[in-house]
């Protein structure tokens, strides 16, 4: 039943102390979970998140992870068993991408509505028909609604320290919802970076055991998810939204203790790049605020004043951090391959919403940049950068 | 001493609580009742959506004196798998660990979930209650409603057979697979009780009349479940490790009419689609037997490593 | 809901379902009670039955004597009754829903014959009440009658025509079919319990009566019917004698003078012994009867057994005329039907068979067509009905203080019956005289009985009846050995144990096991064993469908 492992591996100390390493983004979310400890671990391989599990495997049979490794047989099934692990009192894990976050659906809002603090990598992917492999993050975007926290990385360090902040935002008795940390397909789960894996101690210093106030327990005799009247529904729902609330405040603690301990801060919320006295923001989240940076530093050399703002909190919108971040900002771009059919551009619709009725909101581009993986250069992005400069901005997201 | 003639020994715990919303004379509670109160206080239970789910109670009350965890419908098995699994970790082996669940739940829907975790031998026991339809959602046909019968999706009659869900279990190799009914509750409580004992996963479904679904009256449940075993539509018997097969009551000479004709699901029957019912059963049994005596000359019950 | 009270938590659960009243769902309820089981309703003494043959079960000494105290509540003789009992008991055991009735009479036999083995007593006289009755008449009737008056504290005295108390016990029914040495022990069983016996003394003018009615507190006539019925066509030649007679000589050991070929005229149980003894004693014997083979008023296993030891039945004939002439008598003989019209009514009318005549020989005819009860002298005391005393339809005559019962009251002429009488009676005495305990008895009739249908046949597997043995053909007719070879005690506990005991709770629990709603609760502490939870009691009616043995009555609810 539980995974096979090695008779008595000895654990080299060493492994246990901070390690660099040259990591694929998946491997290093691997290393990630392996320093919270996870207790029960739910797998099934889907391409390009696969790498991820994989990793895990090896990284039990010698012993590096001391979990129960479940080999589902489907996604559906990896999350209904997180779901009830954690809801017994342990902490969990699972990772998935695409199809297979889409097979887990009715199960997503199940665990939020259980109020387990999952953390599941989602490698973003297109999803079929028809077939494709490519960055887009449809996928996880689709989920919005369903009650998780969301996370988006734009790189294989910050994810694997993304799943550490993760659990530490998601397990607090304040939130007690679950979370996916996100980065994409390939540009992020497989390209090869040279990683710090923090040691055991400074994590376990970092991240409390997980230990809830409710439980399956034959001592207590609780049950979960008796039927509900209206009432209590409404309640329920409102008490999520509650949770909610607390996340982005927790958000930037988590960035700011990890940053302490570990040397290393993300900006929380947001991140914000070369944005002083722009005239512009370019707003963007995962793979592609890596070539934006690049982009930017291009123009910020040939004096065009624009900047990076950096969405890295999508679940719960950070309506009030944005609007602070973007006031007195004449102008913000967003690109995205994100497309939803009839609606536009997910991103750029999601900001609108949130600059609607601020005071001198800044006019919004909505660019589908790059819409099934296609790569978005660097040269492009200033391209794109001139035009939204030069243009009135409509209401629609415009294909580019 | 004059001793008094116990029909059954069924040493219960108090776990299955009164004023439960089942209907009156309701065959998945009573199953319940012996199920859960052989299972013990150290257990927790997994309930999909389901008669089941509205039995064990509505926030914020319970008619089980157990954790349950009410999970969807497709999910118990992989549900109960999770939990035994933080069990482990957190060094309470000893609970046991338990789903509920209906046949669209079992035989449908939930199967994947349920093959998966058979062929992973995930260490739990599994009981199907299965009253051959979906009853919750007003009687329409599962993969369990028998050939012939009126549901809500077949007016006329289903077209194909019952699925034989033991015999797929069966073949997963896994410790213990058993039937069992309500109209026998000692021996329902003693598979209940032996699976409980075991290791791995063990699967155990129990047909359960269901009144309304059926059209059985409030007092007959009990009988219609005790025909249908004697009838031969409903065999107990139990499989070890998917070889070892154990008889424990077959038909008893009783034409499969008398257990059809208390039940309104069959009232539209021909004379002629009730002989093509009794050929089927006698068929099945005949099988049965032959795959009881083939199968343990073959190889004895080996547990999986 | 007001702002302090505290909202139902959303998720996990804070208490039971116990809370709700789902007995409010309701329309009947389940009521636990003892009822009547056939067997016992149709028992002429009122023996209860499943009580006894429950303890029968135990399977020890102390459950056997138990079992046999149970008995002689209602009836002194079990080893008696236990022959020759004809046990409409059996005809309504619900047991026939399954194969075979239970055997009660041969349980009874079983009983009765280990207690005369083991020397048990019967329990001791009551406490003295002070007041005397006289009991006339010494047969079962009488017996029966002194027995439980002298259980409630009544001094007893019998008056006995005849040399000695029995009755038809000791001068009718045969040696070969109740041993003199089972009834004397029976009765002097009853007799020691202290009662007063006046034999030889017959109360037979009605000075005597009034005298005795002086002088006792109350009276209870039980004198049988001693007047034989004769058939004054065939004449009154010395050769015709009369079946009762007949009988009494031979118990009395007299070898009455025969020839070898003799005629029976009777088709019921003393026609039957007389030809039966009459084999015994080397004789031809041609049994004449009105009634035909499937209508004789005998009981069938006398039927079969005197045909197997050699009668030869002439049914459904009668003897047109005789001719005496002859040392061997010619008895010219008719086939005949019975009027079914008649029959209906309880008479016997013969309609003659044209051209079905047939002779017959004998040395001698002895006519055994029942008997009435000799009344002279009686009537002007007590008013008389068809020949018999006059009874309230209960044992009281119509003055005061006089009690009748057995066959002197009733045409239900069988040894159970007049037992069954005389405790009647000595009850309704103790009543009349205002003993303080003494209730009457409940009249069950057999609608209130436990019906067959109410029977789950499911609990009890077919198992077939334990027969007695039977003595052979051969050795019958050499002897007066007892026909009935009593169980052994491992065909009466194999025999007691397909008594389903209907009516009679046995704890089983199936109605515990069976409710879904946790609704019945043992409560051994209670005279019906369990409670029903109203609050929790859907009314599904689970609990009494599978009482194997039809405890539970639903009982509608009007809400
Ligand atoms: C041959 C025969 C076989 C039978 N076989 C069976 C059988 O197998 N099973 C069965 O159930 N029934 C049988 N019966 C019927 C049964 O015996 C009687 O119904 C039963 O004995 C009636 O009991 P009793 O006490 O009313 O009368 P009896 O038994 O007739 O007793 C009456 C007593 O009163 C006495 N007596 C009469 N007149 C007076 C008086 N003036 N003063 C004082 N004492 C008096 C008599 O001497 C006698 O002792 C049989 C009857 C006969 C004749
Ligand atoms: C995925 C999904 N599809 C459909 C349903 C609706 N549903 C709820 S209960 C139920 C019937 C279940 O039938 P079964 O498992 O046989 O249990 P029963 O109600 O007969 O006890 C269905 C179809 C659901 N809850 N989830
Ligand atoms: S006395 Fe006769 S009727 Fe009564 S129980 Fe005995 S055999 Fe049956
Ligand atoms: S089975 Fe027993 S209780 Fe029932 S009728 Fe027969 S003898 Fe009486
Ligand atoms: S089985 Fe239970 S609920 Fe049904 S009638 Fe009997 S006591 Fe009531
Ligand atoms: S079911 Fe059994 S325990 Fe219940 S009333 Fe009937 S005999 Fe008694
Ligand atoms: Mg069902």
């Amino acid at each position: 039943m539980s995974a096979v492992k090695l008779e008595n591996p000895a654990l080299d100390p060493a492994l246990l102390q901070e390690r660099r390493m040259l990591l694929k983004g998946n491997h290093a979310v691997s290393y990630g979970v392996m320093r919270c400890r996870p207790e029960v671990i739910a797998m099934y391989p889907i391409t390009p998140q696969t790498p991820i599990v994989e990793k895990i495997a090896d990284l039990a049979l010698t012993g590096e992870i001391d979990a129960e490794i479940m080999t589902c047989e489907s996604e559906h099934s990896a999350m209904s068993a997180c779901i009830t692990a954690s809801l017994t009192g342990v902490r969990v894990f699972t990772a998935s991408a695409s199809q297979g976050l889409f097979l887990m659906h009715e199960m997503l809002h199940y665990a939020s509505g259980a109020r387990t603090p999952i953390v599941m990598p989602i490698v973003n992917r297109t999803l079929g028909s028809p077939w494709g492999f490519w960055p887009d993050q449809t996928d996880s975007l689709a989920q919005r609604d369903t009650g998780w926290i969301q996370f988006y990385t734009e790189g294989g360090q910050e994810s694997l320290d993304m799943v550490i902040q993760a659990y530490k935002i998601a397990e607090n008795p304040d939130v007690m919802l679950p979370a996916m940390v996100c980065h994409e397909a390939f540009y992020v789960s497989h390209a090869l970076e040279p990683i710090t894996v923090p040691s055991q101690a400074d994590v376990d210093a970092y991240l409390p055991p997980f230990n809830p106030e409710h439980r399956l327990d034959v001592d207590r005799k609780e049950s979960w998810g008796n039927v509900v009247t209206q009432e209590m529904f409404y309640r329920h729902r409102r008490d999520m939204g509650i949770s909610m609330s607390h996340v982005p405040d927790l958000v930037t603690k988590a960035d700011v203790e990890f940053a302490e301990r570990f040397g290393r801060g993300y900006g929380g919320i947001l991140e914000k790049y070369r944005c002083e006295d722009a005239e512009m923001y370019i707003v963007a989240f995962g793979a592609m605020c890596g070539t934006i940076r690049e982009a930017v530093d291009q123009m910020r050399e040939k004096n065009l004043p624009v900047g990076l703002l950096k969405i890295r909190l999508f679940r719960p919108f950070p309506v009030q951090a944005i609007q602070e971040a973007v006031a007195g900002i004449p102008r913000l771009v967003v690109m995205e391959r994100n497309y939803s059919p009839g609606l536009g551009g997910i991103l750029h619709q999601e900001l609108k919403a949130a600059l609607f009725g601020m005071e001198n909101a800044p006019l919004v581009h909505g660019y589908l940049a790059g819409v099934g993986g296609v790569n978005v250069s660097v040269d492009r992005i200033e391209e794109l950068t001139r035009k939204a400069l030069a243009e009135t901005p409509v209401v629609e997201s415009v294909w580019v | 001493m004059i001793e008094t003639k116990k029909h059954y020994d069924i040493p219960e715990e108090d776990v299955f609580l009164s004023g439960h919303f089942a209907c009156p004379g309701c065959g998945e509670a009573l199953a319940v009742r012996y199920v859960l109160n052989t299972m013990g206080p150290d257990t927790i239970a997994v309930v999909p959506p389901s008669c089941i789910s509205i039995i064990s109670g509505a926030q914020p009350y319970s008619s089980m004196k157990i954790p349950v965890y009410q999970t969807t419908l497709e999910a118990s098995a992989a549900s109960a798998a999770g939990i035994k699994r933080a069990l482990i970790r957190q060094g309470k082996d000893h609970v046991n660990v338990l789903a509920l669940a209906g046949d669209g739940g079992t035989y449908d829907i939930g199967f994947q979930a349920l093959s998966g975790a058979a062929e992973r031998n995930e260490d739990f026991v599994y009981v199907c209650l299965d009253n051959e339809g979906y009853m919750n959602t007003g009687a329409q046909k599962s993969g369990a409603s028998p050939h012939l019968v009126n549901t809500a999706f077949t007016p006329g009659g289903k077209p194909t057979v019952k699925k034989n869900v033991v015999e797929i279990m069966a073949a997963h190799g896994i410790p213990y697979v058993a039937t069992a009914t309500t109209g026998f509750p000692d021996d329902l409580a003693r598979k209940v009780a032996k699976a409980r004992d075991m290791k791995g996963l063990r699967f155990i479904v129990v047909l359960t009349p269901c009144l309304a679904g059926w059209g059985v009256k409030d007092d007959e449940g009990v009988k219609v479940s005790r025909l249908a075993v004697d009838t031969g539509m409903w065999p107990l018997y139990e499989v070890e490790y998917g070889t070892k097969y154990t008889i424990n009551r077959g038909p008893q000479g009783v034409p499969v009419m008398e257990y059809l004709k208390l039940q309104s699901r069959y009232r539209h029957l021909t004379p002629e689609m009730a002989d093509e019912l009794q050929r089927e059963t006698d068929r099945a049994w005949e099988l049965l037997q032959a795959r009881a005596t083939c199968v343990v000359s073959v190889s004895n019950a080996e547990p999986i490593p | 809901m007001s702002a302090q009270q505290t909202p139902v938590p959303t998720a996990w659960t804070t208490g039971w379902t116990t809370v709700f009243d789902t007995g409010t769902w309701r329309s009947q309820l389940p009521v636990h009670m003892w009822r009547p089981a056939p067997c016992f309703v149709s028992c002429p003494l009122g023996n209860e039955i499943p009580l006894w043959i429950r303890s029968i079960t135990g399977g020890s000494e102390e459950d056997y004597k138990a079992a046999w105290d149970k008995v002689v509540e209602n009836d002194p003789f079990p080893a008696i009754i236990g022959r020759v009992c004809h046990h409409p008991c059996e005809t309504d055991c619900n047991r026939q829903a399954l194969e075979q009735p239970v055997a009660i009479n041969s349980l009874e036999q079983y009983l009765g014959d280990l207690a005369l083995e083991k020397g048990w007593t019967l329990p001791p006289a009551g406490e003295s009440q002070g007041k005397k009755v006289a009991v006339v008449g010494g047969g079962p009737a009488g017996l029966s009658c002194a027995y439980q008056l002298r259980r409630f504290g009544y001094d007893v005295t019998i008056f006995e025509a005849r040399d000695t108390v029995g009755g038809l016990l000791k001068f009718g029914i045969p040696e070969y079919r109740l041993p003199q040495t089972v009834a004397d022990a029976e009765i002097k069983r009853v007799l020691d319990l202290g009662i007063e016996v006046k034999a030889g003394e017959a109360i037979d003018t009605a000075d005597k009566l009034e005298a005795l009615r002086k002088s006792y507190d109350a009276v209870f006539l039980a004198i049988g019917a001693q007047k034989a019925k004769r058939l004054p066509y065939l004449g009154d030649d010395a050769r015709i004698l009369i079946g009762l007679d007949f009988l009494e000589d031979v118990s009395r050991g007299k070898d009455p003078v025969l020839g070898d070929k003799v005629a029976v005229i009777g088709g019921g149980s003393a026609a039957m012994d007389v030809a039966r003894t009459l084999r015994r004693l080397g004789k031809t014997v041609q049994l004449i009867a009105l009634e035909g083979r499937n209508e004789l008023p005998a009981q069938e296993d006398e039927i079969l057994e005197a045909l197997e030891e050699g009668v030869s039945l002439f049914d459904g004939a009668m003897v047109a005329s005789l001719d005496t002439s002859k040392p061997l008598m010619e008895l010219s003989c008719k086939k005949v039907l019975l009027d079914k019209e008649a029959l209906a009514k309880g008479e016997i009318k013969p309609i003659p068979l044209e051209g079905s005549d047939f002779k017959l020989e004998a040395h001698q005819i002895i006519v055994t067509i029942g008997q009435d009860p000799t009344l002279d002298g009686f009537d002007t005391v007590v008013a008389t009905e068809g020949g018999m005393i006059k009874t309230n339809g209960g044992p009281a005559a119509n003055v005061p203080g006089i009690f009748a019962g057995g066959d002197v009251a009733t045409m239900d002429r069988y040894v159970s019956r007049a037992i069954g009488q005389g405790k009647e009676a000595a009850r309704a005495i103790a009543a009349y005289l205002g003993h303080p305990e003494i209730v009457p008895l409940p009249d069950y009739t057999l609608d209130d009985a436990v019906a067959r249908n109410e029977i789950n046949p499911f609990y009890f597997p077919i198992a077939a009846r334990e027969e007695r043995g039977h003595t052979a053909v051969t050795k019958r007719l050499r002897s007066f050995a007892d026909v009935k070879i009593g169980y052994s005690e491992g065909q009466a506990l194999s025999e007691a144990d397909r008594c389903m005991s209907c009516g009679t709770c046995v704890e089983c629990d199936n109605c515990y096991i069976f409710c879904s709603d946790m609704a019945v609760k043992k409560a051994p502490e209670k005279e019906e064993h369990y409670i029903i939870l109203e609050q929790y009691c859907k009314g599904c009616g689970l609990c009494a469908a599978e009482c194997p043995r039809g405890c539970i009555i639903m009982k509608q609810e009007s809400k």
